[in-house]
């Protein structure tokens, strides 16, 4: 009883927050544009809804393009959880996952293979290339004492700065206008899994398997139990025998395969060629998606829609009405404070606390009371 | 070869040192007192980026450089707020609260821009020299050959950067408020039992953070790149954090490891125009180099506290 008490008032917690964020947004779309209300309209309903004049339908298509949007966002979020269950706040994602794309390309381009081998071998080069980001801060912290976070945060600017030399100086097609790459080979192409132009590829089923995986590996295995341990009480894991300090390198490990294997599929998914020109963002949507998941990978997909869902629906605001798509990062930062709060809410909390406190006390009175007789 | 050396180490390199390590500096005494006080502001970044904002905004409105530099000052505090009421109040993990200003510094600042203006992405059109923070001839000193182009000449800010490293060690080392930071930061339980309010000294620790930061910010956008615009602030929030760590939290350190830092973009800036060299290789200089010098000092202080400890245990024996 009390136990469901405290799920349906958890989730309530969420939703408040959640509402509260998206309240926080509409006060500065009401202070930003002259049409609000188009505005509104366009982030909360349009990415579903196609309007055409009075009448309304269901964009399939549209839908497509957000499950598209989620493919990275999972891996990275998926990578995040992992990582942040340890309690090591590594911020390597970043550099992780455009690390993964710039390798898998650069195999998508040079080193010809079959048509489905190729696409495997430049994911799984790529996933490897991410790990390697995200275990370099893992060494210096656990080996020499360096915080994780600051070295992570700098790292990602040295993987963004050597991709750029090599993107620039080494691998650059000179006859295009803009910096890019040659164009992949097809075969290096990950396939399409709906007609149109929306860029849902196999990626999000290979995602979605991913989210099976690490939710197997955090909760049904000893490394997993492990990782979560370190997390709640890394003195309790030490004192119990655990070996805290592979541990934590394990765990900053996956966290950045995790992340390159998304940018690698993201990259082979949605461009002919490598373009990205600065770290594209992903790994901090994975960290919103790990904390609405509260770090639990079997929530990431939906935590994952639901910020695609939100991503689409600045980039059709800022397309058809005058408030810039960057909206994003105010509710981004909204959602982060109000969910993340423990406090939040924690007067309800404590009311919930005290009334089931009184039923028991009720009941056991009335149980004495019926002995007695 | 010798030529090589003269373009580059030369007084214009020296005083390009002085004038890049300023707005970290700034950023690293914030972190300093945040640190000391047991909350890890990993926010600086975007602080750094709001306040550089608001700075140009509010120059730009008032057409006073001075009124813009406060006015970024007091956005500072106000983040500072935030996160304390936040991190303090509500109990969003610091680290997260930290992130989530630096989203609002990143996208968020981009929206506010175009809330505030209409323009998207940057304020070149707004500014012009009247707003931008002065320079300052040093009477004497400036007459004073290769030392005077050095030390004299720089902006108002760069010298109170400088300054504030003093004031900053007066501050917590000789301060009742000094004193009450870092009781909070060395064990939280203690300050308590004494009668400090952890939570109200946090506050304080965190909107100085703020002001600090701000001040950093209004460098960046009122002085360096005389504009603002999206990224300008280019993680200079995080390699503050690190030379706050570089510097063993003592303002002193942290300005050696900020003047580090300043080393090494001058030197990328001075390198990058030289034929043959990749800009892009040269950039990533600073951040290695902070990587390299967290590590170092991190690993030479383990050391001697390891050494310490020897030392007891075998004084111990006899």
């Amino acid at each position: 009883m009390y136990k469901r008490r405290m799920v349906v008032f958890n989730i309530l917690r969420g939703l408040a927050a959640i509402i509260l964020a998206l309240a926080v947004a509409a006060i500065f779309i009401f202070l930003a544009s002259d049409e609000p209300f188009e505005a509104l309209k366009q982030l909360l309903i349009a990415p579903l809804v196609n309007f055409r004049g009075e009448s309304a339908a269901f964009n399939v298509q549209s839908l497509y393009q957000i499950l598209a949007l989620m493919i990275p966002t999972m891996f990275t979020g998926l990578g995040v959880c992992v990582m942040f269950s340890a309690d090591m706040f590594n911020l390597g994602g970043e550099g992780a996952v455009m690390a993964g794309g710039f390798v898998a390309s650069l195999i998508a381009i040079y080193v010809p293979m079959p048509a489905g081998v190729h696409p495997v071998v430049a994911v799984l080069v790529g996933t490897l290339v991410g790990g390697l980001v995200t275990l370099i801060p893992a060494l210096l912290r656990v080996k020499v004492g360096a915080s994780e976070m600051v070295s992570s945060l700098m790292f990602n600017y040295v993987v963004m700065y050597i991709i750029m030399h090599y993107l620039n100086n080494v691998f650059a097609d000179r006859s295009k206008g803009s910096t890019q790459s040659f164009p992949f080979i097809e075969t290096a192409k990950i396939p399409q899994l709906v007609t149109g132009g929306s860029r849902l590829t196999y990626g999000f089923l290979i995602a979605l398997v991913f989210v099976v995986i690490t939710a197997i590996f955090m909760y049904r295995t000893r490394w997993g139990y492990q990782v979560r341990m370190i997390g709640v009480n890394p003195n309790f894991a030490k004192y119990s025998g655990m070996n805290v300090a592979s541990t934590l390198i394990l765990a900053q490990f996956i966290g950045g395969l995790l992340s390159g294997m998304g940018g690698a599929i993201e990259v082979l998914g949605r461009y002919n060629t490598f373009l990205w020109k600065e770290l594209p963002g992903y790994g901090w949507t994975g960290i919103t998606i790990a904390i609405l998941a509260r770090n639990n990978p079997a929530f990431v997909p939906f935590a994952a829609f639901f910020l695609a869902y939100l991503d689409r629906g600045c980039q059709l605001m800022s397309t058809h009405s005058d408030v810039p798509s960057e909206m994003i990062a105010i509710i981004q930062a909204a959602i982060f404070l109000f969910f993340a709060a423990e406090q939040f809410l924690s007067g309800a909390r404590q009311k919930l606390v005290v009334k089931n406190a009184q039923d028991e006390l009720a009941a056991m009175e009335a149980k004495t009371v019926q002995e007695g007789k | 070869m010798s030529g090589f050396w003269s373009t580059v180490f030369n007084a214009e390199f020296v005083f390009a040192i002085f004038r890049i390590t300023a707005p970290i500096l700034f950023a690293a005494l914030g972190a300093i007192i945040a640190e000391k006080a047991g909350v890890t502001n990993i926010g600086l970044d975007g602080m750094m980026s709001i306040a550089a904002l608001f700075g140009t905004l509010i120059s730009y409105w008032t057409q006073s450089w001075l009124v813009g530099v406060l006015g970024a000052v007091l956005v500072g505090m106000v983040l500072g707020l935030m996160m304390g009421f936040f991190a303090l109040r509500l109990r969003t993990d610091i680290i997260l609260t930290g992130i989530a200003i630096n989203m609002l510094g990143g996208g968020g600042t981009i929206f506010l821009l175009y809330m505030f203006t209409g323009l998207r992405g940057n304020t070149s059109s707004l500014s012009s020299s009247n707003i931008l923070i002065p320079t300052v001839k040093i009477p004497l000193l400036k007459d004073i050959p290769v030392l005077g182009s050095i030390l004299s000449g720089h902006a108002v800010l760069t010298y109170l950067a400088f300054i504030l490293v003093f004031v900053v060690r007066f501050m917590l080392n000789r301060t009742s408020t000094g004193l009450n930071i870092r009781a909070v930061g060395e064990n939280s339980n203690a300050a308590r039992s004494v009668g400090i309010s952890v939570k109200r000294v946090q506050y304080i620790a965190l909107i100085m953070s703020g002001a600090l930061a701000g001040l950093g910010g209004a460098f960046m956008s009122m002085y360096y790149s005389q504009s603002w615009n999206v990224g300008m602030i280019a993680g200079r929030g995080f390699i503050a954090l690190a030379a706050e760590a570089m510097g063993r939290g003592q303002p002193v350190g942290a300005m050696l490891s900020s003047l580090i830092f300043g080393f090494a973009q001058a030197l990328e800036t001075r390198v990058s125009g030289i034929q043959g060299v990749s800009s892009f290789l040269v950039a990533a200089i600073p951040y290695l180099v902070t990587i390299i010098g967290l590590v170092v000092f991190v690993w030479s202080s383990k050391r001697k506290a390891d050494k310490r400890r020897r030392q007891i245990s075998t004084s111990d024996g006899e």
